[in-house]
């Protein structure tokens, strides 16, 4: 935008939303964050699930039927890359393991280091 | 065996030690077939975490195991069975694993974990201590006194010790480094560090033996390549700490990071898989370790086991 430009209100507004469109298609993560902030539910597709579900900010909820909700769509090959991008889990711990084992390791991994990490006050 | 004991110490905090100590471990082990013991002096715990998780941490604790029980056994009198404290499975390497599944042991680690509380009991102890007028320097005696039995015994079993210690000088650190063998300074490429650097093996010198500087194997770790610390490093090998032994440069990276984040208490990984783009700089510092480690011990072979 050149600095001596001037917008008008809507056309300004315009802009701000037209960028914000674009990062939210773009940007599962920061469409994840954002939606979180306004408090609403939103549904992702299989695709960019394994790019924004984390499993210790589920795991911490502690409600374990929605952590299996939002993983057990999942394929063999998210649910190891989710594991082994979140250092719980080695090439050799995933090796020959059936979907569901997986997303018991998941759980469980999660599960135990979020325990073991959190603090205890607040 | 005869062990080798080797404490990790600097009074720095920060630089590198349980980092080390682990990549120490696991080198030695995997490529000299060695049976290493880990033993963790410092109340951070982050050598046992490293090596166990923070789970695998807790359940020592629970289970009896590691320095608290160990520090224990000195505050009740009891004679100080070394053994007794140790988890004899921190591996996590697949090759020694299934090396030791196919009753072919070749290369293992044990752990003497430490435990937040290690702290509170030294101080506990420290209070008594004092309060009947003993000293920091006659309780480190004592202690080393205390331990020296068990750990003669230990040496029977083990190829290598290795002590984790705390960035300042607890009882249990001096304790420790009187124990010791050899030491193992791990430093980074900075001007603070590198006057930490003489100020501690100064320290050593004057305190725990005259000669340990003189069996000191410098290691600067986190190191950025950039022409300020290839100018201090080069510095502290030509002029501060000259005629010392270095181990190469550990980089500093993100591999180092994930290989220290041991997944769960039952995950393995291969020697590749774990360390990922630094495998090269574990094997030379290995290697360098070793043969430090000969000169030390004439007469002592090293065989590389694995490649
Ligand atoms: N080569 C490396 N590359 C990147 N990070 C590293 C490297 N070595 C160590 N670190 C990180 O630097 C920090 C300090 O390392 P470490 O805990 O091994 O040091 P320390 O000397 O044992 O510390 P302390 O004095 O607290 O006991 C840790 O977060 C560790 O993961
Ligand atoms: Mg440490």
């Amino acid at each position: 935008m050149a600095e001596n430009e001037r917008l008008d209100a809507v056309a300004y507004l315009d802009r701000f939303f037209d960028e914000l469109r674009d990062e939210v298609r773009t940007n599962p993560k920061f469409a994840n964050r954002l939606v979180k902030a306004m408090g609403g539910k939103v549904v992702f597709e299989d695709s960019t699930k394994t790019d924004i579900a984390n499993p210790y900010l589920l795991a911490a909820e502690g409600n374990k039927s929605e952590f299996y909700t939002v993983f057990s769509p999942l394929k063999t090959t998210q649910l190891k890359k989710i594991l082994k991008d979140n250092n719980l889990a080695t090439s050799v711990d995933i090796r020959g393991k059936s979907p569901s084992q997986l997303l018991d390791m998941l759980y469980d991994r999660a599960s135990l280091k979020v325990s073991e990490r959190k603090s205890s006050y607040f | 065996m005869t062990a080798i004991i080797a404490a990790i110490a600097n009074l720095k905090g920060g630089v590198g030690k349980s980092t080390t100590t682990v990549m120490l471990a696991d080198g030695l082990s995997y490529f000299y077939g060695l049976n290493v013991c880990v033993v963790d002096l410092d109340a951070q715990a982050n050598s046992s975490q490293m090596l166990l998780t923070e789970r695998g941490v807790q359940m020592a604790y629970e289970q009896g195991k590691g320095a608290t029980h160990l520090l224990s056994s000195f505050i009740k009198g009891e004679p100080a069975n070394v053994a007794d404290f140790i988890m004899p499975n921190a591996v996590s390497l697949e090759e020694l694993r299934i090396a030791e599944e196919n009753d072919d042991r070749l290369g293992w680690i044990s752990s003497l974990p430490s435990h937040p509380h290690l702290r509170l009991q030294e101080m506990g102890l420290e209070e008594t201590w004092y309060s009947q007028a003993g000293t920091p320097t006659s309780l480190a005696n004592k202690l080393a006194e205390h331990f020296k039995t068990g750990f003669d015994v230990l040496r029977e079993y083990y190829d290598i010790i290795l002590f984790d210690c705390p960035p300042h000088l607890s009882p249990l650190a001096r304790a420790g480094l009187s124990l010791s063998d050899v030491f193992v300074m791990p430093t980074i490429a900075d001007a603070v560090s590198t006057w930490g650097t003489k100020q501690f093996s100064d320290w050593v010198g004057a305190n725990v033996a005259p000669d340990l500087p003189s069996r000191n194997f410098v290691l600067i770790t986190r190191f950025r390549n950039t022409g300020y610390s290839k100018q201090i490093a080069n510095e502290l090998q030509e002029v501060y700490l000259k005629d010392r032994w270095f181990g190469p440069k550990i980089p500093e990276s993100v591999h180092v990071l994930n290989a220290m984040e041991r997944a769960a208490p039952d995950s393995y990984d291969t020697f590749r898989g774990k360390y990922g783009g630094v495998k090269g700089d574990v094997k030379r510092l290995s290697e360098r370790f070793t043969d430090f480690l000969s000169q030390q011990r004439a007469g002592r072979k090293w065989q590389k086991m694995r490649d």
